[in-house]
């Protein structure tokens, strides 16, 4: 609307957002958990003299550093890149808000890539101690881009009081910053040990080696399991109770819920029988299953911390179709496409007769040709309707979902949609562009599948 | 149909910066940024060419590169970020459109430049070893790694040229779009100002790569014997003339032949026109300094004035560029008259991390370069 809308076929460019964030979150956590993990353990490895843990942890940090600093601060750049084109809007405010936030979360990233490749770089060349205080620079400055991260990611499903002060403080410390805080840190933990498990037994012949990296990591690991619980706990109470009605209404999200406290309890279980208890256990076969759950259970959070946000971007700020809650009864007055830039553009460049006056004028949108009619009501549905259903297929279709309705019943469907699911946002358009809207989904939409008797006996008796 | 009916007026949170702390950042922040980034974009290039035609001094200067180029891309990388905060700070609405337009070529940064830093990992810890352990695997992760920075460089350009020129909006908006929704396939190809910029920008990377060779052969690589810095004597101040000759040609044709009358008759009338000016002939200081002493090598002093002249090149460079940004966005948008209600405690929050931050690096870095000084255990 205030932006071009971005159309990406069957997976609408929001999605690729989540494809990116994904790849992020599970390598931004093992970012912060491993610096603390290797602060720690060079330091008990300097201690106890343990010069075989040494190589492992120096070979450790290279796959440390080859995976943070080049796939998980790129995919970092890759959020920030698909957020502005498939929510610009959002971001525009998000940024406005928080632009000293990321400008400080900045200063701690320099800090963090400077100590990773001291650390890296000088291993065996600085003094223990130096060496194993860089390491907590490393991991401090992690952790603290961490917390100032959360505080703006939680900002996005609680604005708390900024919509009555806009300062930032309000803004940052909002309901949501210290639950997710806690749960990030667990997983951070959680996640790290998962990682570490993994490269072990993969790359560790030495028995003893292994049973001492197992133990020593399942701590941290079910200290973050209990972090993630508790922060999760924090989290559900915490939201607004319009997100937490989404959560009860949909049996999806009920589903994953219940998946992922079914993972981290497994994951749980397992590192305690394993690692902690029984740390001859951990064959590649087992990391590896410990890591695959612990994937699962992060992804499937994640899935759910978007979807609770519906019908928002940005909670309470910016409504999944990219406007201002504010600006609905304005655009249901002077029309959507009209109050839109860009969609007021297109119309009137390629439909030069409906415009009068400089203005869209709602009776000739009606005017106009089937086929116009058509694209001009899809036009409406990539601006109004893209941002959370593909057209035919792809990502939550909105075609198929509407198959065998009748033009009466979708047109209802249309100007009631946060009625028919209070998770869509308000219908924010004229009568006439619910026409058009409705034009073009009853285009895209499959007529009714024949070989259901009772349609028959319906229509015979109700002509 | 007027391109100015693209640029959204919706009133937004305030900017909470004063515009000169907006301003000062994005442009510090695209210096800071430019040094790393000239290493890769075209130093890459020259130490594979190095690494493949020249003596063994050159191999040795390209394989000392490579070595340090994964801290190079990370700080790079990592300095991108603040002048892209601070654009999109303030000049969102007209970035957000014109990024959109070109989503996938924009989009294709990312996608680049992960397989591209991985492959200068895998030459640099191939290298470490010493030549012989380059295989043609290492060989061609280096020279993909050069043509695809290169690359990106041209996209950056091709995005951020299209950021000013609105007037070709509505144009490409049209031809891309599904029913007014846009496709992200348009591209700025047609842009005039497009290729003297990239090749312009290409021409003051070669300069600065030829600038850290001096740095590097007399702070760093002091191990590396007289051969290799007497070589670096000769072959510096060459490799900047042809640099410089490179980014004076094309940069008087991005000036004298893409300049739109407005952005000439601001660059050219007082107190702007010695901007343009000292921007164009800065060049020259660094390369004064290169010849200036009969020494058979860089001394410490003299490469030291030499990083900090070109510095002072990029610098102008970052600074011209901000100012013609401004003139060009001025006929269709005021980015300085957005308003603004700062917000002193973040503001401040970030200045004092910031020289935080800068203490802890430098305190680092200490430990690094004493560090150096001991053999590897
Ligand atoms: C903020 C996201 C969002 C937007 C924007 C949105 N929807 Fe939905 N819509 C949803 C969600 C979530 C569902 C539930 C999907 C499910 O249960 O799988 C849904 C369900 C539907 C359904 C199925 C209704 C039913 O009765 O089950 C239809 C039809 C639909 N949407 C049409 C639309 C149309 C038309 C628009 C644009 C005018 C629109 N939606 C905009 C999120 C959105």
């Amino acid at each position: 609307m205030h932006f071009p809308w971005w159309y990406v076929p069957d997976l609408t460019s929001p999605m690729l957002i989540a494809f990116i964030a994904i790849i992020h979150v599970l390598i931004a956590h093992y970012a912060v958990g491993g610096g603390l993990f290797l602060a720690v353990e060079t330091g008990f490895a300097y201690k106890t003299q343990n010069s075989t843990y040494l190589d492992y942890l120096k070979r450790h940090t290279r796959f440390f550093v080859l995976l943070t600093a080049v796939l998980g601060a790129l995919t970092g750049v890759g959020i920030w890149w698909t957020i502005g084109l498939a929510s610009p809007l959002a971001t525009e405010v998000l940024i406005r808000t928080f632009v000293f936030g990321w400008a400080t979360e900045w200063v701690f990233f320099v800090v963090e890539i400077t100590a990773a490749f001291v650390f890296y770089y000088y291993w065996g060349r600085l003094p223990p101690k130096t060496h194993v205080v860089i390491g907590w620079i490393y991991g401090g400055a992690a952790w603290i881009s961490l917390v100032l991260i959360t505080g703006i990611t939680a900002f996005m499903l609680h604005p708390g009081g900024w919509l009555e002060h806009r300062s930032f403080w309000v803004a940052f410390f909002n309901p949501q910053f210290i639950p997710q805080t806690i749960a990030r840190t667990g997983g951070a933990l959680l996640l790290t040990s998962l990682y570490v498990y993994l490269h072990a037994s993969l790359t560790l012949k030495d028995p003893k080696l292994r049973d001492l990296i197992g133990t020593r990591s399942a701590r941290p690991a079910l200290l973050g399991s209990i972090l993630i619980t508790v922060g999760g706990i924090g989290w559900y109470l915490r939201l607004p109770e319009s997100a937490q009605a989404v959560l009860a209404s949909a049996a999806v999200l009920n589903v994953l819920i219940a998946i992922i406290f079914a993972l981290t309890l497994i994951v749980f279980i397992l590192l305690y029988l394993g690692p902690y208890r029984n740390p001859g256990w951990l064959s590649p076969g087992f990391a590896l299953a410990l890591f695959l759950f612990g994937l699962a259970a992060f992804s499937t959070g994640e899935f759910i911390r978007e979807a609770v946000r519906k019908p928002y971007i940005s909670y309470n700020v910016v409504l999944g179709n990219q406007i201002f809650p504010k600006a609905v009864p304005g655009l249901r007055q002077g029309g959507y496409l009209e109050g839109g830039v860009w969609p007021k553009a297109f119309v009137s460049m390629r439909f030069p007769e409906v415009i009068v006056d400089g203005k869209i004028d709602r009776s000739r949108l009606l005017s106009l040709p089937p086929e116009d009619r058509l694209l001009v009501g899809e036009t409406i549905f990539h601006y109004h309707c893209n941002d959370c259903h593909a057209t035919t297929r792809g990502y939550s279709p909105a075609g198929p979902v509407l198959t065998g309705r009748s033009r009466e019943s979708i047109l209802e469907l249309v100007t009631h949609l946060d009625e028919s699911h209070f998770f869509m946002p308000p219908w924010a358009g004229t009568e006439e562009e619910a026409q058009l809207l409705t034009d073009y989904l009853v285009h895209i939409a499959p007529p009714r599948p024949g070989g259901m008797i009772h349609r028959e006996i319906v229509s015979e008796q109700d002509p | 149909m007027d391109p100015q009916m693209l640029i959204d007026t919706t009133a937004l949170t305030d900017i909470p910066a004063p515009h000169w702390f907006v301003q000062f950042f994005k442009t510090l922040g695209f210096a800071l940024h430019a040094i790393p980034m000239n290493l890769w974009y075209s130093g890459i290039l020259v130490a594979m060419l190095l690494a493949a035609f020249g003596p063994s001094a050159a191999k040795r200067f390209s394989a000392r590169l490579m070595m340090q180029m994964p801290v190079i891309v990370a700080f790079g990388v990592n300095l991108g970020i603040v002048p892209l905060l601070f654009l999109q700070a303030a000049y969102g609405k007209v970035f957000y459109p014109a990024t959109i337009l070109i989503a996938w070529p924009w989009l294709a940064i990312v996608f680049l430049v992960i397989p591209a830093y991985y492959a200068v990992y895998y030459y640099a810890f191939a290298i470490r070893k010493g030549p012989e352990a380059l295989t043609w695997r290492h060989h061609a992760a280096g020279w993909g790694a050069a043509v695809v920075f290169f690359g990106v460089g041209f996209l950056y350009t091709h995005g951020l040229s299209l950021m000013v020129r609105v007037d070709a909006w509505p144009e490409l908006f049209m031809a891309h779009n599904q029913a007014g929704a846009a496709l992200g396939t348009a591209t700025n190809l047609g842009d005039p100002t497009l290729w003297p910029r990239w090749m312009m920008f290409w021409g003051l990377a070669l300069t600065t790569t030829a600038a850290w060779m001096v740095l590097d052969s007399a702070w760093m690589g002091v191990r590396e014997g007289r051969a290799y810095r007497c070589w670096v004597r000769r072959f510096a101040p060459v490799l900047y003339a042809v640099g410089f000759v490179w980014f004076a040609i094309f940069g008087s044709w991005y000036v004298f032949g893409t300049w739109q009358a407005s952005v000439a008759d601001a660059m050219w009338s007082m107190p702007n026109a010695l901007l343009t000016l000292a921007t164009g002939a800065a060049g020259v200081l660094p390369l004064v300094l290169m010849w200036w002493s009969k020494a058979r090598t860089f001394r410490r002093w003299q490469a030291t004035a030499i990083a900090a002249a070109q510095v002072l090149v990029i610098g102008l460079n970052a600074i011209s560029r901000q100012v013609v940004q401004n003139i060009e966005l001025r006929g269709y948008y005021d980015v300085l008259a957005q308003p603004t209600s700062v917000e002193w405690g973040p503001l401040v929050m970030f200045l004092v991390t910031m020289v935080a931050g800068l203490a802890v690096i430098v305190w680092l870095v200490a430990q690094a370069v004493r560090a150096s000084a001991h053999p590897a255990v």
